[in-house]
């Protein structure tokens, strides 16, 4: 924090503890489950057809435009066809339903790979062929980023968790300790960096022990202990604190490589098990679910099974959303399903904040993370000032939502820049 | 059952504008308090009665005021003046004026000000100019000469040392400002002037109180103060004063007021921080001005309304990424800083000249005349 900025984050009430102590819940996947062939506007294709049989791991479509990421089958079952199911973009998607028999019969499609010994390219090979992408929330492919690494001086292991309520990286570290270890110097080694830090916040205390013992004998992996603020978890605010630097598009351009701590557990059983990405630890937490907790749950299970594994909704007026409070979206019907990059839905009773007018006080400016003037987008985008909102770099936005949650009149600042964001779209197109 | 659906983000801190505005309201009333003591000891009841009387009818009317605009506009009255907060004005302003302002002038340019300084812009937030910076340059303007007659307060120690025309010898200074116990005197605040302007002491707790809890900002009383201090001494030094000069200017005529509770108005300042950091030193250096160059020896108020009237320039200058372009803001910042100390230390050079050219030419005229 310099007398020139804000202090650019801001800490948060977490309610980790809602559901950080409570025993992962398992749940079977349902008789039928319907795997998202959409990703953002992208349409994957489809490998298989109506009445096909599929395993565990059989791949049933893959993504082939820029970026190469296959799907596999969470279930061994039939395939029934390709259906429409609503997803967090409010609009009904195809998803590929596949029913269920109950036998979980694998067919593992990639053969384990010692890592130490495979050679670099070998290991980003076998990243892309298992379908690893990132588990953050976001979904990026992750052998992009191993893809031929430059000058890169440090791997950066995120296991921050900022948002509120979500404790899914908590449980699936504490649990997979060893995974994790694996996971973490394969990508080190694919990394060519110099070092490797895994970042934890300094509240983590528990966990901060037990990391620091898994990785002792590793000289160059490090655990490194972050503050507890909101949104620390973000590449560049991580890299930022990490390493004093700044940087322009990509993490790779400070000298960096970021990944997830599940992304890491993730690789690692692949690489020991063969098996790529058909669960997901997910955390189901909030002030509008009766029992709080994380469940185990399989790729493509819709999210009403998993409220009904936590007690069901506590009152009648409910907003359930897609990921965390803040940059989670909120979807109007709770036939979604869970895909391979969900880490939280969290339920929130719905009240409505009470809106006064703007007094202007720049709190949104002090703490915004990407250093934008979210009040001054607002203004600008009420004037449909396009030049204005070009010098506020509206589309650096990254949604964070810190902007509307520190808004002392409960405006929503984010929307506003949304709506500014899209209305540059609409003119860049023209 | 029913899934609402609503745009993230879903998760709100618990601080709201009416809690920020009721912690203002708290600082403002215990510097209130704290003159309005002093007055009752120094003074009798009487005076300490009439500066309770004033603050209630300056508040009454402005909130009479907002009662009648929301009548008139159809707006829902008590959900407007939750939002609106007609009293903060009401405080301010009474706490700019003397205690022997006549009520007359106080409710109309409470009136006034509410009026055409905050409603007709349409209201809270919208409004250009800080109201009560706007209320009591009415009083200035048009009711100078509206005071009850009966108190005897004296001149200020702004006016006092403007008259004699600021740069002067120490001895002759401290022989001046004895009357008002001194700088430490001015510090304190025990002498009279406006209700809530006079201790520096109490206006500096309250400020780091409320800059702890986040209500105001603390660049811009930081900025401003140290401002104001530099170039006075820079100024001071080249005409050959003693620190009693930079000094004299912070501790006097509301200055610390100024910079606590009036430039730190979210409304009326820039949002952005390089922003509030150039609006702060512009007030110092047209404050500077305004005093040793202009007849008005409190320039505090008029350089704060003439800022505001800046502040959207101001905005428009740093609309950018505030890490992207940092240099680009940094640059701005100094030029500010470099060009206000060249100016204010130019101009005290040219008023310094002209004086002795106009005492020369006086001094030709009689030697004429004999």
């Amino acid at each position: 924090m310099s007398f020139l900025f804000g202090q650019m984050n801001l800490h948060l009430n977490g309610q980790k503890e809602l559901s950080s102590h409570k025993e992962t819940i398992k749940i079977q996947a349902p008789s039928v489950v319907k795997v998202p062939l959409v990703y953002g506007n992208i349409v994957y294709n489809l490998l298989v057809k109506e009445g096909d049989e599929v395993k565990v791991g059989t791949k049933i479509a893959e993504r082939n435009d820029h970026f190469y990421v296959p799907v596999y089958s969470p279930v061994s079952g039939v395939v029934k066809g390709v259906e429409k199911v609503i997803n967090s973009s409010l609009k009904p998607t195809d998803h590929i339903s596949i029913e269920n028999d109950g036998k979980y019969e694998v067919n593992k499609p990639l053969s384990p790979l010692d890592f130490s010994t495979a050679s670099n390219e070998e290991l980003v090979e076998f990243v892309k062929q298992a379908g690893i992408v990132g588990c953050g929330g976001a979904g990026f492919p992750t052998y992009v980023k191993y893809n031929n690494p430059k000058n890169i001086e440090t791997l950066i292991i995120n296991a921050v968790e900022c948002e509120p309520f979500i404790t899914a990286d908590y449980k699936m570290i504490d649990t997979n300790m060893d995974l994790l270890v694996t996971g973490v110097r394969a990508m080190f080694k694919m990394s060519n960096a110099k070092q490797a830090l895994v970042a934890i916040k300094k509240t983590k205390k528990d966990l901060i022990g037990k990391l620091q013992k898994a990785f002792s004998e590793y000289e160059n992996i490090k655990v490194s202990l972050v503050p507890d603020v909101y949104p620390m978890g973000w590449e560049r605010t991580l890299v930022y604190e990490l390493t004093k630097k700044r940087y322009q598009k990509l993490p790779s351009e400070a000298g960096c490589i970021v990944s997830n701590a599940t992304t890491a557990i993730a690789l690692a059983n692949a690489l020991v098990n063969g098996m790529p990405i058909t669960q997901k630890v997910v955390t189901v937490s909030g002030d509008g679910i009766k029992e709080p907790t994380n469940v185990l749950c399989f790729v493509g299970t819709p999210v009403k099974e998993l409220v009904n594994t936590c007690g069901g909704y506590i009152s009648e007026n409910i907003t359930v959303i897609d990921g965390g409070p803040m940059m989670g979206r909120s979807v109007t019907s709770d036939e979604f399903v869970i895909t391979t990059s969900t880490n939280a839905i969290t339920v929130l009773q719905s009240k409505k904040e009470k809106e006064i007018p703007c007094l202007r006080c720049g709190r949104c400016s002090d703490h915004c993370p990407a250093g934008l003037q979210p009040v001054r987008i607002n203004m600008a985008n009420k004037t449909q000032d396009i030049v204005a909102l070009d010098k506020l770099r509206v589309n650096e936005c990254i949604e964070c939502g810190l902007c509307t949650f520190v808004c002392p009149s409960k405006i929503e600042v984010t929307e506003g820049v949304r709506r500014a964001k899209r209305y540059m779209a609409l003119k860049a197109k023209k | 059952m029913k899934l609402v659906y609503k745009v993230s983000p879903n998760y709100r801190d618990s601080l709201s504008t009416q809690e920020i505005m009721i912690k203002l309201c708290l600082g403002l009333l215990v510097v209130f308090i704290a003159s309005d003591v002093y007055y009752f000891v120094n003074y009798g009841v009487e005076f300490g009665l009439r500066a309770i009387g004033l603050l209630i009818s300056s508040i009454i009317s402005a909130i009479l005021t907002e009662v009648v605009w929301c009548y008139f506009t159809k707006k829902n009255i008590k959900e407007s003046l939750m939002a609106s907060f007609p009293w903060v004005t009401a405080i301010i302003l009474t706490l700019m004026c003397q205690v022997s302002v006549s009520y007359y002038a106080l409710i109309v340019s409470t009136i006034l000000c509410i009026f055409f300084g905050k409603l007709v812009f349409g209201g809270f937030g919208q409004n250009v100019f800080n109201p009560a910076a706007l209320g009591r340059s009415i009083i200035a303007a048009s009711f100078t000469s509206s005071v009850v007659n009966d108190f005897v307060t004296g001149a200020t120690p702004t006016s006092t040392i403007s008259s004699m025309g600021w740069f002067m010898s120490e001895a002759t200074f401290n022989n001046a400002i004895g009357k008002f116990n001194g700088l430490f005197g001015l510090f304190l605040g025990t002498h009279s002037g406006a209700i809530g302007e006079t201790s520096v002491l109490i206006i500096l707790l309250v400020g780091i109180y409320l800059a702890f809890k986040n209500v105001i900002d603390y660049r811009v009383p930081v900025v401003y103060i140290c401002t104001l201090f530099f170039t006075t001494l820079i100024i001071g030094l080249i005409n050959g004063q003693g620190i009693w000069f930079p000094l004299f200017h912070v501790l006097t005529g509301g200055a610390m007021f100024g910079a606590v509770f009036m430039m730190t108005d979210p409304v009326t300042n820039p949002t952005v921080i390089p922003g509030r950091i150039v609006f702060a030193m512009g007030c110092a250096f047209l404050t500077v001005l305004i005093r040793i160059n202009a007849n008005l020896p409190e320039g505090v108020m008029y350089s704060i309304l003439l800022m505001n009237a800046l502040t959207p320039a101001i905005e428009k200058i740093f609309d950018c990424g505030q890490i992207q372009d940092e240099k680009k803001n940094l640059k701005y910042v100094l030029i500010t800083l470099v060009c206000g100390i060249l100016i204010c230390v130019g101009m005290s050079l040219y008023k310094v000249s002209n004086t002795e050219v106009v005492s020369n030419n006086s001094a030709k005229v009689v030697a004429l005349y004999k």
